[in-house]
């Protein structure tokens, strides 16, 4: 058996005609009442996307049909309009997984990668190898191995940059797993380079733009096809990055639940290797390429933040070399951590085979009547996702590594927080220059009290401190990393003291540490 | 219409641990219902005519729905001695704390077993009357609608209505607060110089403090609204003869006996934790602890005023 069932793919209209069979099946499903409504849906959804946007010729063509059908049409030209939709969307989402390009690439791409994040490299082996030192993976890799060789794996980082997607894949390599599939948005794919090389290492397409249930139903069952298939997987359970800084304490449950789904379809198929497990993945960065967009977005006044932004730094080549050389250059600026996989009821793993495989046999009776037969209920698959959705939340801050900015930025709100009297993070981004002076006593004492809570908790096992033992150099490397890439500063000398030049950024990177419960709102 | 019937017939087995009042009372109506139920007991074997076995594993190997009709302090027990499974679905009919530790009794179910599939059945349980064939409903709360619909299959019939709710946090924390309420009624009316307006306030205040609690927990204070809180609390509890109302009686006579103490200082406590004040109950964890009932009484009236509903 190969670790991955991307090196086994099927021909394309066989993927095709598998998803529009499951559409099929369940809107035949589905009574009149139900029915046309979530055609309807689609059809408005779909007829204000392509208005806003422009179209293609197909498009219009398609809905054409399916607007004529829910007018005129019986429920039989109902189905089948919709079904032609579906076919033209299955098309879209399906990636080319090309098992020679990922080979060539995971040969090529970590030094070009590498390459580009050493900036101006000095010796051969920057190129080579640097990047093991500049990316640190964390956590029980081989353990994480092991279970892929069983099992079907879903992989759900946190989401921070734009970035992730290709660091995870590297850490990936780094590590020895095998590739994952994973959706990228529809924009990602805008860039022909990019794109090309997307699709062929496992990338299919997402448009966040498409908001009909109907499309979302037909990403689903490609994410269930793709478990079901062998395919490893990656969401971002998040949905899109944290806007605050803050790590995920909510986490969307559509793609979250396919991981049942499929774990009951290969149970009731009979399969051996029926398991799926989820892998919790904390990112932590010293800094983040687009936290100014991200924090600016945060602060936007309610119900106008942006869910899918096409125009910060991550759309700027030159603001992601220059990232790339002033700050992923650095020793260990980004850190990967694969956290203790979990099965879809968010219960933990068994690291002994043994004991797994009598917790297959075990958990199958979560789903299956006492005659062994899988049960099919939604609502009570929803009731299960929620408590995955939880195990992930409660691993994430577990698996994150503290650092220099995020500890500095925290002190420094803090203090300015208590300077301003309030916990409003408006009030607090609002006060002049001079008011954001920070007193260097209070600042070093608010830090060392922050820290040695910090270290109780890593005492607990509730968190990873990626900090030197002493305030001073803290101080020193959150400053330096301050002035490396963001063009105005989260934290800077003032004299003998402290300003907060960017209190923007500083909430940004202090949200970070928001899990921890340090005092405090904002 | 034939398929309900036919399954009315058959019935299903319904697995009860703890074979006290409680106990038989819901076994009978379940039977009422058209089902078998199946009784777990440890010391005193029930009545012959209701099924029963000293082997409480076999309840829960036989019975997809347990019951747990023990009191809240052996609920834990009650299930390490059960070992109910991920088939079982597990419903609490008990009062929502565990005294001893003051976890939610839906916890102390997922540590001791494998079982998810967890509810809670809450409500006026008029034990003698039940017996006797009495009316009565209560409410079933669960995450999952299957362990609702077990629930009302097992038990709705002509003689019990059977509500479902998805307010597993609120029904569990009625349960948990009808013992304080109550005693608090007792105390209010055992009173030297007490009178209805002071049961009244202790009523209404001690539902809003409850619903205040729920709404921080993540519940729904108008589960209090409901059979789990007002129709338990003023019915059955709130009234003379109930061991509850009787303690708070004895409270105000200075009688420190008994009484739903180790609930209330559970909530107390998880209230703190939560941010949120329960004047009545800290003034009755506060009397158990020595503090003179007329001395707390004049505390809490010396209050400051605040809006009704917070």
């Amino acid at each position: 058996m190969t670790d991955s069932g991307l090196f086994d793919p099927k021909p394309r209209a066989v993927v095709i005609a598998d998803l529009v069979d499951r559409s099929r099946r369940r809107l035949e499903t589905l009574d009149d009442k139900s029915l046309v409504p979530l055609l309807e849906d689609a059809l408005y959804h779909e007829r204000k996307r392509v208005s806003d946007q422009g179209h293609e010729i197909v498009e219009e063509v398609l809905l054409d049909e399916l607007a004529r059908a829910l007018v005129r049409g019986d429920r039989y030209s109902r189905i089948e309009s919709a079904l032609h939709l579906v076919k033209h969307w299955a098309d879209e989402v399906h990636g080319h997984f090309d098992p020679r390009m990922y080979r060539f690439s995971t040969h090529l791409l970590p030094r070009a990668l590498n390459g580009l994040l050493a900036g101006r490299p000095h010796r051969v082996r920057d190129i080579r190898g640097g990047w093991q030192r500049r990316l640190k993976v964390e956590g029980d890799v081989a353990w994480i191995r092991e279970l892929a060789k069983e099992a079907t794996l879903v992989l759900a980082p946190t989401h921070v940059s734009n970035l992730d997607s290709p660091l995870i894949g590297l850490a990936l390599h780094q590590s020895g797993l095998p590739p994952f599939v994973y959706g990228a948005g529809l924009n990602l794919f805008k860039n022909p380079v990019m794109g090309f090389f997307m699709s062929r290492l496992g990338a299919y397409t997402v448009d966040r733009t498409k908001r009909a249930a109907l499309y979302k139903d037909v990403l689903k069952d490609y994410s269930v096809r793709s478990l079901t298939t062998r395919h490893h997987s990656l969401f971002f359970p998040g949905g899109t990055r944290s806007r605050s800084g803050e790590i995920e304490r909510h986490v969307k449950k559509g793609l979250l639940g396919t991981g049942i789904t499929a774990w009951q379809e290969m149970l009731a198929a009979g399969r051996k290797d029926s398991e799926v497990y989820v892998v919790p993945l904390t990112l932590s960065f010293q800094l983040t390429l687009e936290a100014n967009t991200l924090a600016g977005d945060h602060l936007a006044e309610a119900g106008k933040q942006r869910y899918i932004i096409t125009d910060d730094e991550f759309a700027q080549p030159r603001e992601v070399l220059a990232f790339g050389r002033r700050v992923l250059d650095l020793e260990a600026s980004c850190i990967a951590h694969f956290g203790e996989p979990v099965d879809c009821l968010g219960m933990p793993v068994a690291r002994d085979a043994a004991e797994r495989a009598e917790q297959s046999r075990h958990r199958r009776q979560y789903v299956c009547d006492r005659d062994g037969n899988v049960q099919l209920d939604a609502q009570r698959d929803r009731v299960y996702t929620d408590r995955l959705a939880d195990a992930l939340v409660e691993a994430y801050p577990r698996g994150s590594w503290v650092m220099e900015t995020h500890l500095a930025a925290w002190a420094a709100w803090q203090c300015l927080a208590k300077q301003v009297g309030t916990d409003d993070p408006f009030r607090i981004i609002r006060v002049p220059r001079l008011g954001r002076i920070v007193r260097d006593e209070d600042f070093r004492a608010t830090l060392g009290a922050a820290l040695d809570r910090l270290k109780a908790l890593e005492q607990q096992g509730a968190c990873h401190l990626a900090l030197p033992a002493d305030i001073d150099r803290i101080l020193a490397t959150a400053l330096d990393r301050f002035s490396r890439y963001h063009r105005s500063r989260a934290l800077a000398r003032e004299g003998r003291d402290l300003i907060v030049e960017d209190p923007k950024l500083a909430l940004y990177y202090r949200n970070r540490l928001t899990w921890a419960d340090l005092g405090g709102e904002s | 219409m034939a398929k309900t019937r036919r399954k009315k017939n058959e019935g299903m087995k319904v697995g009860i641990l703890g074979g006290g009042r409680w106990g038989q009372a819901l076994a009978r109506l379940a039977m009422a219902a058209g089902n078998q139920p199946f009784i777990a007991y440890r010391d005193v074997k029930p009545p012959q005519i209701l099924p029963s076995t000293d082997n409480p594993p076999e309840v829960a190997e036989q019975c997809d729905l347990l019951l747990v009709a023990t009191s809240a302090s052996e609920t834990r027990r009650a299930i390490q001695l059960a070992k109910p499974g991920p088939s079982n679905r597990v419903v609490l009919a008990g009062r929502g704390l565990e005294p001893a530790t003051g976890k939610w009794l839906g916890l102390v179910v997922e540590e001791e077993c494998d079982a998810v599939r967890i509810g809670a059945l809450a409500g006026p349980a008029p034990i003698d009357e039940i017996l006797n064939g009495g009316l009565c409903a209560g409410v079933v709360a669960s995450p999952f609608q299957e362990v609702r619909q077990l629930v009302i299959t097992a038990l709705h019939s002509s003689r019990y209505r059977v509500y479902e709710s998805h307010d597993l946090t609120g029904v569990q924390l009625a349960g948990a607060f009808v013992p304080v309420l109550a005693t608090a009624l007792g105390l209010a009316s055992g009173l030297r110089g007490s009178g209805v307006g002071m049961r009244a306030m202790v009523l209404a205040r001690g539902l809003e403090e409850a619903g205040r609690l729920s709404r921080a927990l993540g519940g729904d204070s108008s589960t209090l609204a409901g059979l789990a809180g007002v129709g338990d609390l003023v019915a059955v509890h709130g009234q003379a003869g109930s061991p509850y109302f009787e303690a708070g009686l004895k409270l105000a006579k200075g009688r420190r006996e008994d009484g739903p103490l180790p609930i209330a200082r559970a909530l107390v406590t998880r209230a703190r934790a939560a941010g949120v004040e329960l004047p009545i109950s800290e003034a009755l964890v506060g009397i158990y602890d020595g503090m003179d009932p007329l001395t707390a009484v004049g505390e809490l009236m010396g209050r400051a005023s605040q809006m009704e509903h917070r």
